[in-house]
């Protein structure tokens, strides 16, 4: 499970981030990360609000520069991969540009790209995601699960060699949230792609991920990696299951330190 | 309030407008200078004038047209070079603002000068107009939200790109808006640029009748100027719903 014998694909090491608030203030929203993620691992991230696991994503999506550390994502620095379109994102925003429809939404990174699109693949992805018959549609005229399993689609339309999701199911009902983490782990088991998610559930963390990180709250630290145990494919029953239970309810322990001395 | 209603209310507000109009001009509660409405109508309805109109109408539309066409394009190019150079915006800004402010009548000599007199009307038109659109379209290729901005970074868009597929769409609306206020204003900016002696015009009939005293040829002429422009608006607002429909 833990990834020293794989070529790592994301590296972070002694990642610091500090925010700067006016001349005299700042707060420090990471201290002293190291974490790797080997080739086609899943590693779910999670922690209470404003912990900095958004943060993390930002770093290795180029969006944010570490303050202090080394951020690798492929063997390289973050801004390099998405200069060469082989990264993808899905944000708990679903970012889809409200003048195009659905399909040339998930067609985004195509043109984006300069290359020319790939139809047959933007309609695999789009009954991938059951948007299947909304080809057409606008994303205003879609309910807020489709523009959320829209961006997804979107972002793995490039092949990308890693996906990073940030609460991309945070907005949805239990029951498509449920329905959408069945089809993420389908379409993880099918390419394999190095995926980091963060999330505030612990359930999808353990169901989808193979190492669940902890982190605690400002500074954002990480308090512990749980290797998860099950087997794959996993179907919804092992929510079920007592081991699952036990160990929903170690990470959610270890979510809330201070609940345990008290 | 439903559509059926505000269309009831608009209409009922255009008629007491009319209204009051002519029953000030009828009882001269304003004076001479104050025509019925009617009066001036049966002027503007004789059609022994309307070669007279048709020429200035003419004239004005032309330069007005030609001012909105230069102020539209000068406003887009400035507003697209700041927004890739954007060393270059402080300065442009500032002398945006400043031709802005100073008032078309400081800059009417300096106009006559540069454009003669015939160009005149176009010159101060174009002026007004690529304030507006200026100012419009380099907040409009900002508009765009937080997360699709990083999105395109994270896709790996190179500068142009991100332009062509998410910056100059998004500024879509905010151009649409401006060409609304620039129709308007491309008219008043002709009809002010006749003042200063261009050869013909709804600009020089209303000055001509001013000073004359002619006050249903006044009348006539600032009733076909503002009929014209509220047309012009009307159109543009439809432009305006319909982009705005499409992109935001």
């Amino acid at each position: 499970m833990s990834p020293p014998s794989l070529k790592s694909a994301i590296e972070l090491v002694g990642v610091s981030k500090d925010y700067r608030l006016d001349r005299s203030t700042s707060v420090k929203a990471l201290d002293g990360i190291d974490l790797a993620i080997g080739e086609g691992e899943f590693v779910a991230l999670i922690g209470p609000s404003g912990c900095g696991k958004s943060t993390i994503l930002r770093l290795l999506a180029s969006l944010e520069e570490p303050s202090a550390g080394t951020v690798k994502v492929a063997g390289g620095p973050p801004a390099a991969l998405a200069a060469a379109h082989r990264l993808g994102v899905a944000f708990q925003d679903h970012a889809l540009l409200p003048w195009l429809p659905v399909a040339r939404n998930v067609a985004l990174p195509f043109q984006v790209a300069g290359r020319a699109v790939d139809q047959a693949k933007v309609a695999d992805l789009l009954r991938l995601v059951g948007l299947t018959g909304f080809e057409a549609a606008r994303p205003s005229q879609l309910s807020g699960g489709m523009r959320q399993r829209a961006s997804i689609a979107r972002s793995l339309v490039l092949d990308p060699e890693v996906l990073l999701l940030d609460e991309p199911f945070g907005a949805l009902d239990a029951v498509t949230r449920r329905h959408m983490n069945i089809e993420l782990q389908r379409i993880w088991q099918e390419r394999g792609t190095t995926t980091l998610l963060v999330t505030h559930s612990v359930d999808e963390a353990l169901f989808l991920a193979d190492r669940v990180v902890v982190m605690s709250k400002r500074p954002g630290r990480i308090l512990a990696i749980h290797p998860v145990p099950f087997a794959r494919p996993r179907l919804p029953d092992i929510m079920r299951a007592e081991e699952f239970h036990h160990l929903a309810d170690r990470l959610t322990l270890a979510l809330e330190p201070e609940s345990r001395a008290a | 309030m439903g559509r059926a209603s505000q269309i009831v209310y608009g209409a009922l507000g255009v008629v007491l407008f009319l209204a009051g109009w002519e029953v000030i001009g009828q009882y001269r509660l304003a004076g001479l200078t104050w025509p019925p409405l009617s009066t001036v109508i049966e002027f503007l309805g004789t059609s022994s004038r309307w070669p007279l109109f048709g020429r200035a109408l003419a004239s004005t539309m032309s330069s007005a047209a030609t001012g909105f066409l230069i102020g539209v394009s000068l406003g887009l190019v400035l507003a697209l070079g700041v927004h890739l150079l954007p060393r270059l915006r402080p300065g442009t800004d500032r002398l945006a603002a400043m031709v802005n402010a100073i008032p078309a009548i400081a800059l009417g000599p300096i106009l006559i000068v540069t454009f003669d007199r015939a160009g005149t009307p176009a010159a101060l038109a174009a002026i007004h107009v690529f304030f507006l659109v200026y100012v419009a379209v380099s907040s409009g290729l900002t508009a765009a939200q937080r997360a699709q901005q990083d999105l395109l970074t994270v896709l790996g868009a190179k500068r142009t790109m991100r332009l062509k597929l998410l910056e100059a769409p998004a500024a879509l609306p905010a151009f649409a808006s401006s060409l609304k206020v620039a129709l308007s204003a491309s008219i008043l900016g002709a009809i002010l640029g006749e003042w200063f002696g261009a050869p013909r015009g709804l600009g020089v009939i209303i000055l001509n009748a001013m000073e004359n005293f002619q006050i249903p040829l006044l009348w006539s002429a600032v009733l076909l100027a503002a009929g014209i422009s509220l047309a012009l608006f009307g159109l543009a607002t439809w432009l305006e719903r319909a982009v705005h429909r499409r992109f935001r």
